[in-house]
């Protein structure tokens, strides 16, 4: 039985949150910046002790997730998801796993990819390019060449696609580490 | 370090593109400006963590040693080369040294619990517990150190995959 999960994950701050009704004005500014559904979230009311790093981080996380054009975004929540696989981030993964099947609707892929592991058969060769690409930048992105782009140009990836997967991969370096050591994933009940 | 020196390493535009060896022109940098905003924001992310205007307890000094213990980890030669100068700037000679032994030193002092706190979050960040944030509160940082610690450490593994991408598109378009 695999660890990861598409059910809804608790995450437990290892700080006290900011509460909002003694928040600092830069605080209330950083929070302000962030998405709206997101702002009132225990994470970013962890992230906004430090308002600086939370308005600048956050609106890198903004663009790269949603920046119109280039790497559709369902491709962006497949890197996603398969990082933090890799990083183990059970948090990140279960919300990623849910935001690629809302936008693919391939179900089927991300169960697999969840419960098989990443090596998983079922996906198809735009998927498998991405899904190696990701993990391979994930665990050892020294090893890393020109000839690892390959399989992404087969499948038909253009220079911003390309920079559209970079930029996910690296993003969720970092935020899983954000997660796994600020907080903790809470699994759901059985 | 002279004056002129320390001034151009906290002067760089776009850190990516300068360890790159890359312009703004270069078909890569023209690519990149095609997400603008996020170049900025790398950019403002790694100033407001590494180059803090508001350091509070953890000085640049220590932000840099942090910065380089992850580079190294990373294995990114140009990245910590960057950093290893940054922090040679501060002038702090023992902390240039600290910063570079691996593992981190043994014992309860405040440098040794920050570096071994940072070293986990880089490597092992699953492997955090709670009594891994108190220590650091036992040393007088504030909730607000700590979160900008957690975020500088955790940007590094950004800027390292950034710029592995970068330099494969860099080799592809030079074949």
């Amino acid at each position: 039985m695999s660890r990861f999960t598409m059910q809804e994950v608790g995450w437990e701050p290892r700080l006290p949150p900011v509460e909002m009704d003694t928040a600092t004005p830069a605080q209330l500014a950083a929070l302000e910046a962030c998405p709206p559904a997101q702002r009132g979230s225990v994470y970013f009311r962890t992230l906004v002790h430090d308002p600086g790093s939370l308005g600048e981080r956050g609106a890198l996380f903004t663009k790269v997730m949603y920046a119109p054009k280039g790497l559709p975004r369902a491709e962006r929540e497949l890197a996603t998801a398969v990082v933090s696989i890799v990083n183990g981030c059970i948090y990140c993964t279960s919300v990623h796993a849910r935001r690629f099947v809302e936008l693919s609707k391939q179900e089927a892929v991300m169960r697999a990819l969840l419960e098989q592991g990443i090596q998983a058969e079922a996906l198809d060769a735009r998927q498998r390019a991405i899904v190696d690409y990701s993990a391979k930048m994930t665990a050892t992105p020294q090893d890393t060449t020109a000839a690892d782009l390959a399989p992404l140009r087969a499948a038909g990836l253009t220079d911003l696609e390309i920079l559209d997967l970079i930029h996910a991969i690296a993003m969720f370096a970092n935020a899983n580490r954000l997660m796994q050591s600020l907080g903790r994933s809470v699994p759901p009940k059985d | 370090m002279s004056l002129a020196e320390e001034m151009s390493l906290t002067d760089i535009p776009d850190l990516a593109e300068h360890l790159l060896g890359e312009s703004a022109a270069s078909p890569l940098g023209v690519l990149r400006r095609q997400r603008a905003d996020i170049l900025k924001h790398e950019e403002g992310a790694y100033r407001e963590l590494v180059l803090a205007p508001e350091p509070g307890n953890v000085s640049l000094a220590e932000r840099a040693a942090l910065a380089l213990r992850g580079a190294l980890i990373e294995g990114d030669a140009a990245l910590a080369a960057h950093y290893r100068a940054l922090l040679a700037s501060h002038g702090d000679a023992s902390l240039s040294a600290l910063a570079e032994c691996f593992p981190a030193p043994e014992g309860e002092g405040r440098l040794p619990v920050l570096f071994r706190y940072a070293d986990m979050v880089a490597r092992t960040p699953e492997a955090c517990e709670q009594a891994d944030i108190d220590r650091l509160r036992g040393f007088g940082l504030s909730a607000q150190d700590i979160v900008a610690v957690t975020q500088l450490v955790a940007f590094i593994p950004y800027q390292v995959r950034l710029l592995a991408g970068l330099r494969q598109m860099q080799q592809e378009s030079a074949a």
